[in-house]
């Protein structure tokens, strides 16, 4: 199988590009979501394959070539974008039956939706595997102008406000961590190394001990603080609440499960290379601050009475703090907790967001302010809701629970005993706002004047609930094994 | 890079910054690109490789991208100026301020050509003011177009300039960011009948 990678590794962004231009030349509606499903069924095998090559090595060192890096974060990031994407065009007719005209006729909308969503996508499948840091740059700027165009697809007044603010926000963080990338590329040429490869990740962490320390510092820092901007840590979040409420379902899903973790291995990758010259103690510090940082500007907001999909929003912008706090503290434990945590907070936010497709069907109005007693109007939306919510608030068996308790340990084993427990208040009452949200929105009393939902149209959700939520299930057993194995060892090592 | 060059790439940036009309803002930038450009060729040596990407790169950042910036502003006719927030003269301070501190603050980034990187870093930071303290959509994304100035004086700086594969693809990453930002421009003065970004805050918590 590992023959095939680098075959596996040009296919799997490159099938989605094909059905970008297979997008834009459908005639009619209901051929371009044959011809979106019918692109990105192999395109998702593709990747899937390329995942579990990766995470069958275990912990053997990753495979490299020219362009590429393959190692086990790849592999869940891989499996993570590979899933949500397919479930997001599965679910994408059913968003754009109901969504009309937007910036242009409704055929040539749907034609440039999937185009955007193919693009997007495809950059999403590469960044995991891309091999250079300066490519991964490209690839991550190059999913804001298609995801931007997508965030503001409805071409409502506040879609265009969410889209424009996440295309300039976004830009400009790029475009300091791109200053970071060009003073690293200064302290390479200094060095005598002047080609593209010299931002490879394998040369950079080869480099890194002869790396000047005071301006790799400067660059360290000016990365992190860029690619923040993308990922959602606060302060730098202003974006994120907007353009997911915003965008369409399918597209917060993706923007939520898929995008932010993947920008967070690029971070992380960048904390592995740099480290031998700026120091554990430094970047432990700068991730361990963006991380308590989004957890707790967070909290408060999960306790207020929000759209459901702006709750979701607040959310991501938690778990990404959490995810950001594993990676901080770095332990073996800290690491098998980000691990699944990446995926199953994917799995379950991924869930949400498909869910507020037949919730916004029956309620409209739940697009400006918080559902309530779903489970009266649509039983089958409501497990969906519940399900997510569950999932995501970290009760057992969920496996966001054994994953926040392994990061928490992490923490402890890594000698931040205070952190951890700051982190641990945070989030309980993040899990009771979330618990609270649940009893008001799902269970509670119904509002007014709302359709009630044929069965007809609620198939697809209740056939998410039952993969999402079983793969939720697998997951939670699957993180048993994770701690203590070579896997985990061989990331936390930090070895690419 | 030529001082004199650097200087005036920075001069432009402060005046895009201050200057009222949007078609005189595309000038300023189209002229900082032009200048860009010509100290880029000159750090060539003759080598024909690098000319060849620094003359794609005038011809794009210097005359396709203002072309098409001019071209929006024909069809995104404005009834009147967008009133500012604050005077010009408040607005040349504070850019003034920002290039203070890039000056002062900025610690050496191992060009050894200090001018060059306090020049780079400071137009980085007055393409951030630029989105910050202009309210038409427009300005905002001259100021994009400012910072990413800023980042190509310093990267075609580099002892041996960057690899192609960087420079074209950042310039394809710019001229995607623009193609989307202008849609995103047009669409909003249509929707609003002004670009004015003061109108696109509808969304609190």
């Amino acid at each position: 199988m590992t023959d095939l990678v680098p075959i596996l590794v040009a296919v799997v962004p490159g099938i989605p590009l094909v059905g970008m231009a297979l997008a834009l030349i459908a005639r009619t509606p209901r051929q371009a979501d044959l011809l979106a499903l019918a692109t990105a069924l192999p395109a998702a095998a593709a990747a899937t394959a390329l995942a579990a090559t990766a995470l069958a090595r275990g912990g053997q060192p990753a495979l490299r070539g020219q362009w590429y890096l393959l190692d086990g974060a790849s592999g869940v990031l891989l499996a993570v974008i590979a899933l949500v994407g397919l479930c997001s065009f599965a679910v994408s007719p059913a968003y754009l039956r109901t969504s009309g005209r937007s910036w242009t006729t409704a055929a040539r909308s749907r034609s440039l939706y999937y185009a955007a969503l193919f693009l997007f996508w495809a950059a999403l499948l590469a960044v995991p595997i891309v091999g250079n840091l300066a490519a991964a740059w490209l690839i991550i700027e190059a999913t804001t102008a298609a995801s931007a165009l997508l965030v503001a697809f409805s071409g409502r007044r506040e879609a265009l406000e969410a889209g424009w603010k996440y295309l300039l926000l976004t830009t400009l963080g790029l475009s300091v961590a791109l200053l970071g990338i060009i003073v690293l590329a200064i302290s390479q040429a200094n060095a005598g190394h002047h080609d593209l490869h010299a931002l490879d990740w394998h040369a950079l962490r080869g480099a890194a001990h002869a790396l000047p320390k005071d301006s790799t510092l400067v660059a360290f820092v000016l990365l992190l603080a860029g690619l923040a901007t993308k990922i959602g840590w606060a302060p730098v979040h202003n974006w994120l609440p907007d353009a997911h409420s915003e965008a369409p379902a399918p597209i917060s899903a993706l923007l939520s499960a898929a995008l932010l973790p993947s920008v967070l291995l690029i971070a992380w990758r960048v904390k592995a290379m740099l480290e031998p010259s700026v120091g554990s103690n430094t970047t432990h510090a700068v991730f361990i601050a963006f991380g308590l940082t989004s957890i707790l500007v967070a909290v408060p907001f999960l306790w207020q009475s929000l759209p459901w999909k702006r709750l979701l929003a607040y959310s991501s912008l938690e778990h990404m703090g959490v995810i950001g706090l594993g990676i901080g503290f770095g332990t073996p434990l800290a690491i098998a907790g980000v691990v699944l945590h990446v995926a199953g907070h994917a799995l379950a936010k991924a869930l949400g967001f498909y869910a507020a497709l037949p919730l916004l069907r029956i309620d409209p109005a739940a697009a400006h302010r918080a559902p309530a007693g779903v489970v009266s109007e649509s039983p089958s939306t409501a497990a969906a809701m519940g399900v997510s919510l569950l999932a995501l608030s970290g009760l057992p068996p969920s496996p966001l629970f054994l994953s926040e308790l392994l990061i928490l340990l992490g923490g402890v084993a890594a000698g931040d005993p205070l952190i951890s427990a700051i982190a641990l208040i945070a989030l309980a009452l993040g899990f009771l706002g979330l618990l609270h949200a649940l009893i008001e929105g799902v269970v509670g009393e119904r509002a007014r004047h709302r359709r009630r939902a044929r069965s007809r149209a609620e198939r697809p959700i209740v056939a998410l609930t039952a993969i999402l939520g079983s793969g939720l299930l697998a997951l939670a057993a699957a993180g048993l094994l994770l701690p203590g194995s070579s896997f985990v060892e061989t990331l936390a090592r930090g070895a690419l | 890079m030529n001082a004199a060059l650097v200087s005036a790439m920075l001069g432009l940036g402060l005046a895009v910054i201050m200057v009222r009309r949007r078609s005189v803002a595309i000038l300023l930038l189209a002229a900082q690109s032009l200048v860009l450009s010509i100290g880029a060729l000159s750090l060539t040596g003759g080598r024909s490789g690098d000319s060849l990407v620094a003359s794609f790169v005038l011809l794009s950042k210097a005359i396709v991208l203002p072309l098409l910036l001019y071209a929006l502003i024909r069809r995104t006719r404005e009834v009147r100026l967008v009133v500012a927030t604050t005077s010009p003269l408040m607005r040349l301070l504070g850019a003034g301020a920002v290039v203070l501190c890039a000056v002062t603050l900025v610690p050496p980034l191992g060009l050894g050509d200090a001018h060059t990187e306090h020049a780079a870093v400071a137009l980085v930071l007055l393409g951030i003011t630029i989105v910050v303290a202009r309210r038409p959509v427009l300005f905002q994304l001259l100021g994009l177009i400012v910072a990413e100035n800023g980042l190509s004086l310093l990267a075609v700086s580099v002892p041996g300039g960057l690899s192609y594969v960087i420079e074209l693809g950042a310039l394809f990453d710019l001229a995607l960011i623009v193609t989307v930002a202008a849609a995103f421009a047009h669409r909003i003065h249509s929707q609003l009948g002004t670009g004015d970004s003061e109108l696109l805050r509808g969304l609190r918590d």
